[in-house]
């Protein structure tokens, strides 16, 4: 009986259920400005009922009974939990933003830090900056915006390599900070990001980052890319954008007349007969630069899509970027194309999955872009007088070994390159027992790169160097395979509510393998790009060659970081890494790089607690100690991989043996940078303005010079010898930066930002113990000395060479000065006067000294930004002050083309006290001297932005939630009296940077574009 | 309690498997690359190690063009006087310490000693049939480059036992002169003792080598009568003859490709175009570097290939022939009368006085058209004749009138040497026969790096060589950076 009601009472309720149910409705809005919030999630309590807010931020839910809880929750704001009773109707929620949600959090590795409790010094780029400067490279977000961060490109070549230097430059072997992505090390060039994929990138530049040990001296950024949030529905997004690039500038070079004029008065000074005996009747007139310079497009596509459940967050996403050179833009273009699966699942409240796929290939073709014979090298040089169709030289006027048509040598360059990356990461997250976390993660990157290059049967003129007898095809094919796998766990609690204590420990393992199969075969068929395989070509005998390379670089790490916190007022923090890695000598196979920080934040004492007008002020200071591995593998171990090569045999054939290559050194170790850094944090007037300050010292100890120069009774000089890699250097880069921002909303409709930084920077090299005291490096001119150097006491890099002191006015000058002989030619009037620095009443190499230096003392940005209405506007500059560049792009020989400078020639005395006169004649004006070196310092507009978001209710009715169109012009105008093509541009080299081969300039473009999210 | 320890027993696990991998993931060797720890195991070893002591002697190509710059006989010339300008101050005598292709010269031919010091200092690890000859092959190499430097630099740091370490720099001082030439000799009798009469293959070098060099060592101590003994094994032997002197040869082709390694070749440097070469590691080329640096600048025409102009024949030189000589022409290109010939076009670089433009070319050692590989300019594939019989009969003939020993055989020599070139019989004695074979060697040598070292063992120099000094410039200084290396150890050579 009793069973039978049971079940009919069970049968009854939901019947009685169902009869008792109701609906409610209502709107959420945001507190701060009323607006009505769509996608705010609202879910009854402890169901799976829930519905989403629309456009108007209204919702339904229905079948409610009475006593449920409805919860509405949006990301970054403050969750609700309302009671509903019997019948209500409407239920209206104000959301409030979650002031924790809302404080900045910051990446410091294996972990992160409210922005406030940082006590590192830290830049940071965040997504909106990113998303204004579109840039094709993601290093060029860094560009003004970092304080301390100073980026240079290897010219404009599209694909270029980014360099970035964080707070000067440490070291002469590899300056390049670590570069990490979502917790892993990223091998791979910033160009293979997908810039649109990040959502920020920050910055440790002080001794925060001695968590990553040896691999952080040279500073760490950190890239985290944009990833699904949990309850947040799903939004897909298109970004487009399309543009026209031209070149910013043309170097300033001879007309044909001015040209045939020159020349003609340089062999008439020299006696010998002149070239042109008509200027007014010259064959032709050609503009060079004109022929050489197209106007090239650049466009870029971007789909995503985002979302998340409660327990699950997804994204996906593709990407296509293509970018032509604005030099030959068949011949030299990159096309970059990316895929993304990022997906994070809570498997239980106390496990949590993350898995990532990124896949990136890469295409570029390129010309000879910088150097000695690159295009525009024989752009500014070729004679002008020479018809842009005369692909052999021959029967024109003579322009030495080198200089050749730009146009046959872009016409006759055929390469391509392809890299394929594929990177993935899992992450298991456990919280195990109360406070403690345990994270598992494994990584990998795989590249593949295949290169492919063809060089036609072509005859440039007698002598070219370039002129090829015969057809070659080169294949490379390589591929790189990396992986990391970390543990860690993390302990974190509060005692008696004042007493904040973090505790990390873990271990990284770090493999990187690569190999390399090259191949050359000439005689390819039909001497055609079209044929340009090894199984094409017919070549047989020498000239045929195969390589290879296999390596292998492994790292084992122990770190841990124990962070203190008093009332969130005084920050402690203290770290310890060990290293082992296969680059250091067996004396030296384990290091340790401790670090500590600390912080005080005075605007929580009492006495500032209460200011209407201080609102954060701080001060913090790190000391540490950090570590370099950036050098070759197996320094340590004497290897016969020298070169062996001998003729033998009646046929003369190439036999191959063994030889010793590089001294080993059994001592190697890492570098060393000593890190200090004190900085101040303050934002004010209702954290409208912040303010950040650092002052910083780096000592890089230990550096290790490769190659060392060691006495050639050792036998360094044979062909594949080298000298050891020891750690004989130090460097000191010191120096402040500031940075001062206000943000304001002013109203509703207008709301504006403006940011400024300012770096000075002070680089000293201070020891150099290789016997001789210094290091050579870069090139100038043909068979010249080296003419940049590492010397103690001078900054990196520096120029070594000749000081002048204007011209010889007539011969009674030239007699009364030191004799000049010693620099190739006894001086005549209008040579160059060269300073006997030492006195000793001659001039020879005893007399070169500092004559400039490439890195700028002081580095700035400033950006502005403001909103109005559905306007956005946003212009970035940046500039370097106190840089010097090397004017290397003229060839030395006498028919070449000259820049307009040499209008300015001497031609008599008083004529001119700066520019030499014209002669074919052997001078010594040629050698390195400050005549070619260059005040860089530039002001570069890089980006001006406007938008048009369009209003909302219109929008609405194509269910868009966003559609903004906009036009942008990059690299808009660069303030600078540097000569030559670009001021920004180098090739980084720490010895030999700040010489200008002819770089191909960074393009200016015009682009517009649109985001379109639904 | 019980959940407590349950915890800390969670914690030391997790922390376990944090601190789970040792440091032996850091062990690891290279791949696929031999290590010198577990080298010289193997007959192939040293067979493969000779190579690389073979292999620097491509790099000698500097002492030749360097060592004819140096000399009354050439210009540096080049695009302008400040191309190379390492050999614009040899020509003009005013080169000083620092001076970078002075300090190659020290470090190729110290590279060499050190390759094959290698090979002696590990002479004894395993034991083969044949392992005397490669031995003895290593012990000239190093007697050559030891030669070489000591010709360049005077007295020079010496070690017996083996390689060069790092520190010995500091230790190692500058042996006496005489300490170098009892090593040099040392090492060159241990290869006239081992080596086989007949090279084991092309390019490798043979007892008669061996003795040539000793022979010529003993002419530079001025041991003559050691000196002509060594030659006249050499010339005994019959295993050489002046190319031109039989059948089916023609004096014309000595230096064309066609005459290398022909009978008269004594000791030749191989080099071949058939690999590419670039100018960042000129020593790594295959291919002889002094030819293209020799060639003719922007040259168009038959027979030759272009080149950048440098080591000019002087108008002196040119006009040094006697009436007659058959060598003339062969030694020395004159470009006028060549384009005028040929209708041949070319450039002219450098026009200073002093070191520039001739209107001559070193015909020897100028390319010939071929389809070496680029840079073409680095891969000339002519080889180097570092000791030709010739030679052997002009070195054999002074130390013979200059030991006084055999006047007649010496006339006999000089005239098998002149009347290959077509040029009749002298007949002199004494100090006239001694100038005569002295001018004839100018002759007969010119254009192969001898002259200058040739005036200065025979106390000529001076009255030869413009801007010569004397008691400073019989040898080259030792390179700056290398008395710094030495930390005090080594002194600069008198007067510079």
């Amino acid at each position: 009986m009793n069973k039978k009601l049971l079940l009919i009472l069970l049968l009854l309720i939901p019947v009685c259920s169902f009869a008792q149910t109701f609906s409610v409705s209502g709107t959420v809005t945001e507190a701060e400005t009323q607006m009505p919030m769509p996608g705010v999630n609202v879910l009854v309590k402890n169901t799976n009922t829930g519905v989403v807010t629309d456009f108007d931020g209204n919702y339904t839910i229905q079948d409610l009974k009475g006593g449920d809880i409805l919860v509405f929750t949006y990301v970054g704001f403050e969750p609700q939990e309302i009671p509903v009773s019997n019948n209500q109707t409407t239920v209206n929620v104000v959301l409030k933003p979650d002031s924790e949600a809302l404080e900045e959090v910051v990446l410091i590795g294996y972990g992160a830090q409210k922005r406030d409790e940082v006590t590192g010094a830290v830049s940071s780029v965040g997504e909106e900056t990113i998303e204004q400067l579109k840039p094709a490279n993601v290093a060029q977000a860094l560009q003004g915006t970092s304080s301390g961060v100073n980026v240079t490109f290897n010219g404009g070549s599209p694909g270029s390599n980014a360099n970035i230097r964080i707070r000067g430059v440490g070291t002469n072997v590899n300056a390049s900070p670590l570069i990490v992505v979502d917790g892993f090390i990223f091998n791979g060039g910033l160009q293979d990001l997908n810039p649109q994929d990040i959502e920020n990138i920050t910055v440790l530049k002080d001794a925060q980052a001695a968590i990553y040990g040896t691999a952080g001296a040279n500073g760490v950024i950190l890239v985290t890319t944009k990833k699904g949030r949990k309850n947040q529905k799903m939004r897909v997004s298109y970004d487009g954008y399309t543009g026209v690039q031209e070149t910013t500038r043309k170097l300033p070079v001879l007309n044909a007349k001015e040209y045939a004029l020159y020349i003609n008065e340089s062999y008439a000074n020299s006696g010998q007969d002149i070239p042109f005996n008509n200027v007014n009747n010259l064959e032709n007139e050609t503009d060079w630069q004109d022929e050489v310079f197209k106007q090239s497009m650049v466009r870029s596509h971007n789909f995503s899509v985002r979302g998340g459940e409660e327990k699950v967050s997804y994204s996906l996403g593709a990407s296509n970027f293509y970018q032509e050179g604005i030099v030959a833009p068949e011949k030299s273009n990159f096309e970059r194309n990316t895929a993304k699966l990022t997906l994070d699942v809570d498997l239980t409240d106390n496990i949590n999955l993350s898995t990532k796929l990124f896949y990136t290939n890469v295409q570029v073709k390129d010309i000879n872009a910088f150097s000695l014979g690159s295009v525009l090298f024989n752009a500014a040089n070729i004679a002008p007088v020479i018809s842009p169709d005369q692909d052999n030289l021959d029967g024109t006027i003579n322009l030495g070994n080198e200089v050749v048509n730009p146009l046959t040598q872009t016409r006759n360059t055929y390469n391509n390159s392809v890299v394929d990356r594929l990177s993935g990461t899992v992450q298991a997250s456990i919280d195990y027992a109360k406070n403690l976390n345990f994270k598992g993660r494994v990584g990998f990157n795989r590249a593949n790169t295949r290169d492919r290059d063809f060089t036609p049967i072509y005859d440039y003129g007698t002598g070219k160097i370039y002129t090829t007898p015969n057809s070659s095809v080169s294949l490379g094919k390589s591929f790189t395979n990396d992986y990391t796998a970390e543990l860690f766990n993390t302990y974190t609690n509060t005692f008696a509510e004042d007493h904040d204590v973090t505790f990390l420990l873990g271990t990284t393992i770090h493999e990187v393998k690569s190999e390399g199969l090259y191949g050359t075969r000439t005689d390819v068929n039909a001497n055609s790009w079209e044929f340009a395989d090894l199984g094409s070509a017919y070549g047989i005998g020498e000239n045929q060659t195969n390589s290879s390379y296999a390596s292998i670089f492994r790292r084992l790490s122990y770190f841990g970081r124990l962070q203190y916190g008093f009332r969130d007022k005084y920050l402690v923090s203290a770290m310890l890494r060990r290293d082992s890695s296969t680059r250091f000598g067996p004396n030296n196979k384990v290091a340790y790089f401790p670090s500590v920080t600390a912080g005080w934040v005075m605007s929580k004492e009492s006495w500032l607690n209460d200011s209407d007008i201080v609102n954060l002020l701080k001060i913090r200071g790190s000391y540490g100690v950090l570590g370099s591995d950036l050098i070759d593998d197996f320094k340590y171990l004497s290897l016969l991989d020298g070169e062996a090569t001998y003729v033998l045999g009646p046929d003369q054939s190439l036999v191959n043996g063994n030889a010793l290559g590089a001294l080993p050194n059994p001592n190697i170790q890492w570098e060393e940078s000593k890190k200090l850094d004190i900085g101040l944090d303050l934002n004010f007037l209702d954290n409208k303005f912040n303010f950040v300050y650092d002052y910083f010292k780096n000592r890089r100890d230990n550096l290790l010079i490769s190659n060392l120069r060691v006495s050639g009774i050792l036998g360094t000089g044979a062909p594949g010898a080298s000298g050891p890699t020891v750690n004989a250097g130090e460097v000191v880069n010191e120096g402040h930066e500031f940075s001062l921002g206000y943000n304001d909303n002013v109203s509703e409709d207008f709301s504006f930002s403006i940011n400024y930084n300012i770096s000075l920077l002070n680089n000293e090299v201070t020891k150099v113990n290789n016997g001789i005291g210094y290091i050579e490096g870069g090139g100038f001119g043909v068979g010249q000395p080296a003419p940049a150097r590492m010397q103690e006491g001078f900054p990196m890099g520096y120029f070594y060479g000749y000081r002048t002191d204007g011209v010889f006015q007539t011969q009674d000058e030239v007699d009364n000065h030191p004799s000049q002989q010693a620099l190739g030619a006894n001086a005549k009037p209008g040579d160059i006067r060269y300073v006997d620095l030492n006195g000793d009443g001659v001039i020879d190499e005893n007399d070169r000294t500092n004559i400039g230096d490439p890195i700028p003392d002081i580095t700035m940005g400033l950006n502005f930004s403001f909103n109005y209405k559905n306007f956005d506007f946003s212009a970035y500059s940046f500039a370097n002050l106190g840089q010097e560049m090397v004017r290397n792009y003229e060839r030395s020989q006498p028919n070449v083309n000259k820049l307009r400078y040499k209008l300015d020639r001497w031609t008599g005395p008083g004529t001119s006290n700066t520019v030499p006169r014209a002669t074919v004649e052997s001078t010594s004006n040629n050698a390195f001297s400050d005549f070619f070196v260059e005040d860089a310092s530039f002001l570069r507009i890089q980006t001006i932005t406007l938008g048009f978001t369009v209003p909302k209710k219109f929008t609405e009715k194509a269910y868009l939630d966003k559609f903004r169109i906009y036009g942008k012009v990059d690299n808009v105008y660069t303030f600078t009296e540097y000569m030559g093509y670009d001021p920004t541009a180098s090739t980084g080299e720490p010895i030999g940077g700040g010489i200008d081969y002819g770089f191909y300039p960074l393009p200016r473009t015009y682009t517009i574009g649109v985001n379109i999210q639904f | 309690m019980r959940k407590i320890n349950k915890k800390i027993a969670t914690i030391v696990l997790a922390s376990l498997a944090v601190l789970g991998c040792s440091d032996d993931f850091t062990d690891v060797n290279p791949r696929y690359t031999i290590n010198s720890e577990t080298y010289f195991a193997s007959e192939d070893d040293y067979n493969n190690a000779l190579i690389g002591a073979y292999d620097i002697l491509q790099s000698t190509y500097v002492n030749v063009i360097l060592g004819e710059i140096a000399s009354d006989n050439t210009h540096a010339g080049g695009e302008s006087a400040n191309d190379v300008v390492g050999w614009q101050q040899v020509d003009r005598m005013e080169h000083t310490p620092i001076n970078d292709n002075l300090d190659d010269i020290w470090d190729w031919n110290f590279a060499g000693v050190q390759r094959a010091s290698y090979i002696l200092e590990n002479k004894d690890k395993i034991d083969f049939e044949g392992k005397a000859q490669i031995i003895a092959e290593a012990s000239f190499l190093r007697a050559y480059f030891n030669f070489e430097l000591l010709k360049w630099f005077g007295p020079i740091p010496i070690k017996p036992e083996g390689q060069f370490v790092l520190g010995d720099e500091t230790t190692f001082p500058r042996a006496s002169k005489e300490e170098v030439y009892t090593y040099i000799e040392n090492d060159l009798m241990y290869a006239v003792d081992n080596l086989a009469e007949d090279a084991p293959e092309i390019g490798r070098v043979a007892k008669g080598a061996a003795q040539s060099l000793l022979g010529k060592v003993y002419l530079y101590e001025e041991k003559f009568s050691e000196a002509a003994s060594q030659f006249n094994e050499v010339i005994s032997s019959g295993k050489y003859h002046l190319y031109g002197t039989e059948a089916g040869e023609n004096y014309e082709n000595l230096f064309e490709y066609l005459a290398e390694n022909s009978p008269e070749s004594v000791f030749e440097v191989q080099y071949t175009g058939t690999e590419g070469a670039g100018f960042e590691c000129l020593q790594c080329s295959e291919g002889n570097v002094m030819v293209g640096f020799s060639g003719i600048r922007g040259y168009s025409g038959p027979v030759f290939a272009s080149g950048y102009g440098f080591n000019l024949p002087t108008q002196e030189a040119y006009e040094s022939f006697e009436g007659g000589d058959a060598r003339k022409d062969v030694t020395v290109l004159d470009i006028e009368a060549w384009a005028a010939e040929t209708g041949a076009t070319y450039n002219i670089g450098n026009q200073d006085p002093e070191t520039g433009h001739t209107g001559y070319y070193n015909r020897k050692y100028l390319p010939r058209q071929n389809d070496n590989l680029g840079d073409a300019n680095l891969t000339q594939p002519n080889n180097y004749r570092a000791i030709r019989y010739a030679d052997v009969l002009l070195m054999a003939a002074e130390a013979m009138v200059r030991g006084n020993l055999d006047e007649g055989q010496a006339r006999n020599y000089l005239n098998q040497v002149r009347n290959r070139a077509g040029l009749d019989d002298v007949s002199t004695s004494g100090n006239a026969l001694l100038d005569d074979i002295y001018a004839d060697r100018r002759s007969e040598m010119m254009g192969e790096g001898h002259r200058f070292f040739d005036l200065v063992r025979t106390g000529r120099a001076t009255e030869n060589i413009e801007g010569f000094t004397a008691g400073k410039n019989e040898v080259f200084p030792i390179p700056l950076e290398e008395i710094q290396f030495s930390n005090g150890n080594w002194k600069q050579n008198e007067g510079y």
